[in-house]
């Protein structure tokens, strides 16, 4: 569905993007990670054909990113970009009678698109009048009543309440059984782990790492990972070292990767002569991924 | 009908906008009639005559001079920035939407506040006495082209010197009230020295003002008034053209997410 190849861009010496390669099936939500400034942002406006990569190509369904292919996309920024006096309707209603969409066309899809985003019973009212959460499922709704082959999900739970995140996360799983085909921009990975198909990790405009979440725990050799916490870290460390857990620093936390699932007791007896306060288990999830991937630089 | 269609969806969106602030509109319905009531008076006061009569003079200025000045240029100003500051013209980037359609839109939506406020201060004055003589035809096209010299130079302002809202009134009092005196929006022109009128002449709403004065007050022909129509024709094109080159350049220079 969307093909970029060897993509460049540069602002003066600063290089965005660096031979950014990036391809997402139909039918599959790609969640692309990275701190802030790796080249998400450059990477969708050039998607959408409003910057122009130095070098490189995107394709959207086999044809080159132009005028024509605009309608294919339907984009949900981060911001909610809505006509505040407007309705939800009427909203969707402008957006959709500029998308070229009938008379008729638009009553219908107006319609799926807020049933989608379950807001039918609030159609008439000013979005000026709506919850964060709510005018968030607009800003969403709006990229839809077009029906695109492709939406774009900028952040989509940034700044929202957590039941507002469950809610946005229920709708893009909606999305995803219907068979949209979604690449996805965030910071949360809780947000891409329960979300993507594929996550691709950006780092200074290129992607170190992709893959489904099975393939990316590859790059941690360990069953689980343990949190501990005790006064006597630098002996804790040596101790690891002796029975072969990678130590690892997450924020203040010091953890150990287990190479093989062990029993609370054996873990207990491993430090048995070192003043534990508290010892935590956690499965190796995007988090320690991530970091791994941006601090190490590993690659898959 | 791609340029049509999405003329229409613009036009219609402002409009549907102003429709929801309902105090929007009743103001642009009150204000020219206020400045036409509050003209007519000093007309009719100063010069001695009858109220009709002050009403057949004190119209043009009061339509042209005024109420389109702060509906179609102020108006033109207040969408623009307000498109931005709430950046939906971000979404609009992304849409398929043309310049020349959004351009379009807001002349279309804004003609039509114009026609709204034509037809108001003109029945008004008419429901007070005054009669009116002259072309409706090109007493129209003289409302229609300063409609679109105020858009175009709504869009210069819009997107070259104002980002916020409290820039419109800055930009509009700046620009406009000066404007509006020496075109003798507040002021019948016949009260300035020749000194002022020199300087009147280099003045876009004097023009319009003389000109909609010429046909409708005085029931001249073209060729009676043609300088100031001219000066008129000519300064709406160049104002539309420079309007398109800057919303052009605002577009290269913000067309981001």
């Amino acid at each position: 569905m969307l093909n970029i190849k060897n993509l460049t861009k540069s602002y003066g010496k600063r290089r965005i993007l660096q031979d950014l390669n990036l391809h997402i099936k139909p039918g599959e939500i790609y969640g692309l990670l990275g701190p802030n400034g790796a080249g998400k942002t450059t990477t969708i406006n050039i998607i959408c054909n409003l910057l122009q990569a130095d070098s490189g190509t995107i394709e959207i369904n086999d044809r080159p990113i132009s005028q024509a292919t605009k309608s294919w996309l339907g984009v949900a920024p981060q911001e909610n970009l809505l006509y505040k006096t407007l309705s939800c309707q009427e909203n969707l209603n402008f957006y959709a009678q500029i998308y070229g969409l009938t008379s008729k066309e638009r009553r219908q899809k107006v319609k799926t698109s807020l049933a989608a985003v379950n807001l039918l019973d609030r159609a008439k009212t000013p979005v000026e009048n709506l919850s964060g959460g709510m005018k968030r499922r607009v800003n969403i709704a709006v990229a839809l009543v077009h029906q695109p082959k492709l939406l774009i999900l900028d952040e989509p739970t940034t700044g929202l309440d957590i039941e507002t995140r469950y809610e946005i996360w229920e709708l893009i799983q909606n999305l995803k059984k219907q068979g949209m085909t979604i690449l996805l921009t965030t910071h949360l990975l809780d947000e891409a782990q329960r979300l993507c198909q594929r996550i691709g990790i950006l780092k200074e405009g290129k992607i170190i790492s992709e893959g489904s979440l099975e393939e990316l725990r590859k790059l941690i050799p360990a069953k689980e990972i343990i949190l501990i916490e005790t006064e006597k870290e630098e002996e804790a460390i040596v101790r690891g070292s002796e029975l072969g857990f990678t130590h690892r620093r997450y924020g203040s936390d010091l953890a150990f990767w287990l190479p093989k699932h062990l029993e609370l007791k054996e873990i207990i007896a491993a430090f048995d002569d070192i003043p534990l306060d508290s010892i935590a288990r956690k499965s190796v999830d995007l988090e320690h991924i991530y970091i791994e991937v941006t601090q190490n630089n590993h690659k898959i | 009908m791609k340029y049509w269609r999405e003329t229409i969806a613009v036009a219609q969106r402002i409009l549907t906008e102003l429709w929801r602030r309902r105090r929007s509109l009743i103001f642009w319905c009150v204000f020219p009639i206020a400045v036409l009531l509050l003209n007519s008076s000093i007309y009719a006061n100063r010069a001695r005559i009858s109220t009709a009569l002050a009403m057949k003079f004190a119209a043009p200025s009061t339509l042209v001079g005024a109420a389109l000045f702060f509906s179609c240029l102020g108006g033109s100003v207040a969408t623009v920035v307000s498109e931005r500051e709430q950046q939906t013209l971000k979404r609009l980037f992304i849409s398929p939407l043309s310049g020349t359609s959004y351009f379009l839109g807001i002349f279309v939506a804004h003609s039509f506040i114009g026609i709204g406020q034509a037809l108001l201060v003109y029945t008004v004055a008419t429901f007070l006495g005054a009669t009116f003589s002259g072309s409706i035809l090109l007493g129209s096209l003289i409302i229609l082209l300063s409609i679109a010299a105020y858009v175009g130079v709504g869009f210069i302002l819009g997107t070259q010197l104002a980002r916020r809202t409290e820039d419109v009134n800055a930009l509009v009092a700046t620009f406009g009230v000066p404007l509006l005196i020496l075109g003798g929006a507040f002021f019948p022109t016949s009260l300035f020295s020749d000194e002022l009128l020199k300087i009147a002449r280099f003045n876009p709403i004097y023009h319009m003002n003389e000109a909609l004065g010429a046909v409708w007050a005085r029931g001249q022909e073209l060729s009676e008034f043609a300088s100031h129509f001219w000066f008129l024709l000519l300064f709406s094109l160049v104002m539309v053209i420079l309007g398109w080159v800057s919303y052009r350049s605002m577009l290269i220079v913000e067309r981001r997410l």
